[in-house]
């Protein structure tokens, strides 16, 4: 069964990349990126669990970290990625699924990984991070993270109900 | 055996049918012209009536076959009318692709940069901080480490990473990119650095009583051997300068002449041209490439022009 969890999350977090890298990232939208992998994690934390979640947040961060149209240090992406992945379902009780709730959490948890990259980069020595810009940055990415989670996770659902019926929802 | 009472009745119709042929036979407007008539007229109406009755029974094989046909119709003209859409949009685009081509050739040609041309596939998220992109050039087409990317309009960036099929590139408005330029018709030189904005570029002279202005022109004046930057390449104009003349922070605002939000087809600078093409590569500059003011003799001012800028070996 691991198998198809795994084939599922795979596949999400792949065109979730891919979707943000060669789509999202060149519409000059103003300010951050709107940022579909961060919510297309959170949108499986909420369907699948916080392990799955954080499972689906290290395989995106490794995968955009080693994407060649970027150059961030390896694993920056990852740990940051399977933080907010193992957060956002962990933290949400499942008796307690509402839209409003989880779209919150979504805009919430794609600001935090604006603003975390950010802190991390600096801590790490990194100099591209103009702190002015960091403000806008963070607020423009929860804008658009809350608008993207209203079709993201209703999709990640629907399609992870009849894969992951068995699955126990800690 | 049959009663009797039928067989009278059967050896009746006999008889009468019999007697009808043979009255029939003899042709012309016989006795029962009329009778058939009427019969006929009122048999055939009630014939009609079922017919219409009947017919969408009767005729379902053959409606049903011009459904199918039309159905097969309707689906062969939306396929073309899908294949006429695309190849209208396509070729939009392909004119577009074209333009930025023919941009391009024209910087290689004016210039003479030998360029792989590219185009930009991947574009890494804002929220990385960092202006990267990914071209779908690699080592197997000849890229190498710190080659200068450019477009039609100007530079781009540098090549920071090659892979087999696909490079990383860094855009001049990485902050931490930083290109050696050159202010146009002059030998002002600095340092152009991002500033993490996609339209502004800092641009510090080296000599603090440099004379720089609005509206000036920046090219850069190009690396050793040609890399990371070729020599000759406009990076972008002036719009504002900060501080007074002698003053040590003395900063100008650059505006890119690449729109960093819209890269699509890119060239590589795979060889630098052998000489300095000087401010010819400038998109309003006289054709010819300018000599440097006075040149008494041609092998001084290569020598001089060598001195000035430390780029253009052939090497």
């Amino acid at each position: 069964m691991i198998l198809r969890e795994g084939l599922f999350i795979g596949t999400c977090v792949f065109l979730a990349v891919l979707i943000e890298l060669t789509l999202l990232s060149r519409l000059g939208i103003p300010g951050a990126t709107p940022d579909i992998v961060v919510v297309s994690i959170v949108a499986i934390s909420f369907a699948a669990g916080p392990l799955f979640g954080a499972i689906a947040g290290f395989a995106a961060g490794i995968l955009l970290d080693f994407s060649p149209s970027s150059d961030t240090l390896v694993g920056v992406n990852a740990i940051i990625y399977l933080i907010i992945g193992f957060t956002a379902g962990f933290w949400l009780d499942p008796r307690d699924r509402k839209l409003p709730v989880m779209i919150g959490i979504a805009a919430l948890s794609t600001a935090a990984a604006a603003f975390g990259t950010a802190v991390v980069d600096t801590v790490l020595g990194g100099e591209r991070v103009n702190w002015t810009e960091v403000p806008w940055i963070t607020l423009s990415a929860a804008l658009y993270g809350a608008l993207l989670s209203v079709l993201i996770i209703p999709l990640v659902a629907r399609l992870a109900r009849p894969l992951l019926t068995e699955m126990s929802v800690s | 055996m049959l009663s009797r009472r039928a067989r009278i009745t059967l050896s009746i119709l006999v008889v009468a049918s019999l007697t009808f042929v043979i009255l029939d036979l003899r042709g012309g407007d016989g006795p029962f012209s009329s009778a058939r008539a009427a019969v006929s007229s009122i048999l055939g109406g009630i014939q009609r009536g079922a017919a219409t009755i009947v017919s969408p029974f009767t005729g379902a094989g053959e409606w049903w076959s011009t459904q199918v046909e039309q159905s097969g119709q309707i689906r062969e003209l939306t396929v073309e009318n899908e294949r006429l859409n695309s190849a209208l949009v396509s070729g939009e685009n392909n004119i577009e692709r074209a333009d930025q081509l023919d941009a391009l050739l024209r910087v290689a040609g004016v210039g003479r940069y030998r360029v792989i041309p590219a185009e930009v596939i991947a574009v890494g998220p804002a929220q990385d901080f960092a202006w990267t992109v990914a071209i779908d050039a690699g080592s197997l087409d000849g890229l190498e480490d710190d080659m200068t990317v450019i477009n039609g309009d100007g530079l781009i960036g540098r090549v920071l990473k090659v892979f087999d099929s696909t490079a990383t590139v860094v855009l001049i408005v990485d902050p931490e990119s930083s290109v050696g330029g050159r202010v146009a018709g002059s030998q002002e030189l600095g340092i152009v650095s991002g500033t993490g904005r996609q339209n502004s570029l800092e641009f510090q002279l080296l000599d603090p009583l440099g004379q720089v202005s609005s509206g000036d022109a920046v090219v850069t004046f190009g690396s050793k051997g040609g890399r990371p930057y070729a020599p000759g390449l406009p990076i972008g104009e002036v719009v504002d300068v900060t501080g007074t003349a002698g003053e040590l922070a003395r900063i100008a605002t650059v505006r890119p002449f690449v729109d960093i939000s819209a890269l699509s087809v890119v060239g590589v600078v795979v060889r630098p041209p052998r000489e300095d093409p000087r401010d010819s590569v400038l998109p309003n500059a006289p054709s010819a490439p300018v000599t440097p003011a006075p040149a008494p003799s041609p092998s001084s001012s290569q020598e001089k022009e060598t001195a000035a800028t430390p780029a253009p070996s052939d090497s």
